[in-house]
């Protein structure tokens, strides 16, 4: 029985020890030292969608608003179906400003969530560190405090499609685009793994 | 020269007098109430097109929505967006049904805030709105509409809302727009279209 346990534990051990991998990548040499996420990079563009928050089996709906203030700052806005506002963030790398946010929702471990996604999503300029391809697509890897961010970008058409936040070994968050063109995502995703937490946005035009 | 500086300066004198508003009398406030009241009483449905406009301090544009509301008394309830996506919800025995395209859920409506929101909704279209406990509500005219402004006396509201207004046109007793003004200055201005009072608004309107 103990045995058994112990195979089991060290099995789990040994599956889970396994480091986050891309399919079939290979390194590439070429120096690349940034990446631009455009879909949130045009401060002349009022980017509105319609969004939808699945949260341990709650649902919740409203609009997702934002718009690129300056080079580093984005505001981001969440309203209601009605418009009223549930929360309003000035986002920068290293600054949260909560302009509002409505008392239900203001727990510690929402803000953070929420700013770590926003933020992720909407910075435009990226330092990079490692890039690889594989036969679908380039991959930029990023550090990210304890985690990497890797973005997927088509060879196609060179959009971004998938953007993907894990630690050392595991996918923490996956950030999923649709767009019509390069510069503009109309329908994205983003799904938690650690947590129960799926939000969709779609694009509406505004 | 100088008397062009001057037509300028009567023209925009003229403008900012037929833009500003005037508090009503209390003679005038008295008449606009009992008139609004009385129509309030008479209303059974009501049927109306909207267009939502939301506005940002920071958004070049206002992002607009629009849709349909139903009304029926004594508390049906269907507040319906077609545009740009669909998306109603309705207030039903104390229960609120969602459909966000096709994506149906229910929500018990014992909450307060649902209370509230049934009640600022309904009392918005009908102007029904008061006597209530909730708001102190100052009166204004400009030259087309009678304007009454509504602010919460309570903690919980001010918190949403820093302001409501309500436009009733001259010649009509029932409001043609709301702005619900947020603290922070930002709202949301709802303008009514095509309303309809009393005419046969069937059960079926009031299933999600």
């Amino acid at each position: 029985m103990t045995r058994f346990l112990l195979i089991s534990v060290l099995s789990i051990l040994f599956f889970s020890c396994k480091s986050y991998q891309i399919a079939n990548a290979v390194k590439k040499e070429v120096p690349v030292s940034d990446y631009k996420n455009p879909y949130f990079s045009n401060p002349e563009i009022d980017y509105v969608y319609k969004a939808h928050i699945e949260v341990y089996g709650n649902q919740l709906s409203g609009l997702f608003i934002a718009k690129r203030i300056n080079d580093t700052l984005h505001r981001v806005v969440f309203t209601t179906d009605f418009g009223n506002k549930l929360l309003d963030f000035e986002l920068s790398e290293k600054e949260l400003k909560v302009n509002y946010i409505m008392e239900d929702l203001d727990r510690k471990m929402i803000v953070n969530t929420l700013r770590d996604d926003f933020r992720l999503l909407l910075k435009t300029n990226h330092k990079v560190q490692e890039v690889f391809e594989n036969e679908e697509y380039v991959i930029y890897k990023l550090a990210d405090a304890k985690r990497f961010n890797y973005f997927y970008e088509s060879k196609k058409d060179n959009q971004l499609i998938k953007l993907v936040n894990a630690s050392k070994r595991k996918e923490k968050v996956i950030f999923e685009f649709e767009s019509k063109n390069s510069t503009f995502a109309k329908y994205i995703t983003i799904q938690h793994k650690n947590i129960k937490l799926k939000i969709e946005l779609n694009q509406i035009s505004n | 020269m100088k008397r062009n500086v001057f037509l300028v300066f009567l023209f925009m004198m003229s403008l900012t007098f037929f833009a500003q508003e005037q508090k009503m009398s209390a003679s005038e406030i008295a008449v606009f109430k009992a008139t609004v009241e009385k129509e309030t009483k008479t209303i059974k449905s009501l049927k109306t097109d909207f267009i939502q406009y939301k506005h940002l301090d920071f958004l070049s544009k206002d992002i607009e929505t629009s849709g349909k509301m139903y009304f029926k008394q004594p508390n049906l309830l269907n507040w319906q967006y077609t545009k740009p996506y669909q998306y109603s919800i309705v207030f039903k025995n104390n229960k609120v049904y969602i459909n966000d395209q096709g994506n149906k859920s229910t929500v018990d409506a014992k909450s307060k805030m649902f209370e509230k929101i049934n009640k600022l909704i309904v009392g918005s279209v009908s102007g029904n709105m008061f006597d209530d406990k909730e708001f102190s509500i100052a009166y204004f005219k400009n030259k087309d509409s009678y304007i009454a402004k509504l602010t919460p006396k309570t903690a919980t509201i001010k918190k949403y809302i820093n302001q409501v207004d309500l436009y009733f046109p001259m010649n009509d007793a029932t409001v043609s727009q709301v702005k619900l003004i947020e603290p922070s200055g930002d709202f949301t201005r709802i303008v009514f279209k095509n309303k309809q009072l009393n005419v046969k608004v069937d059960d079926s309107f009031f299933t999600n």
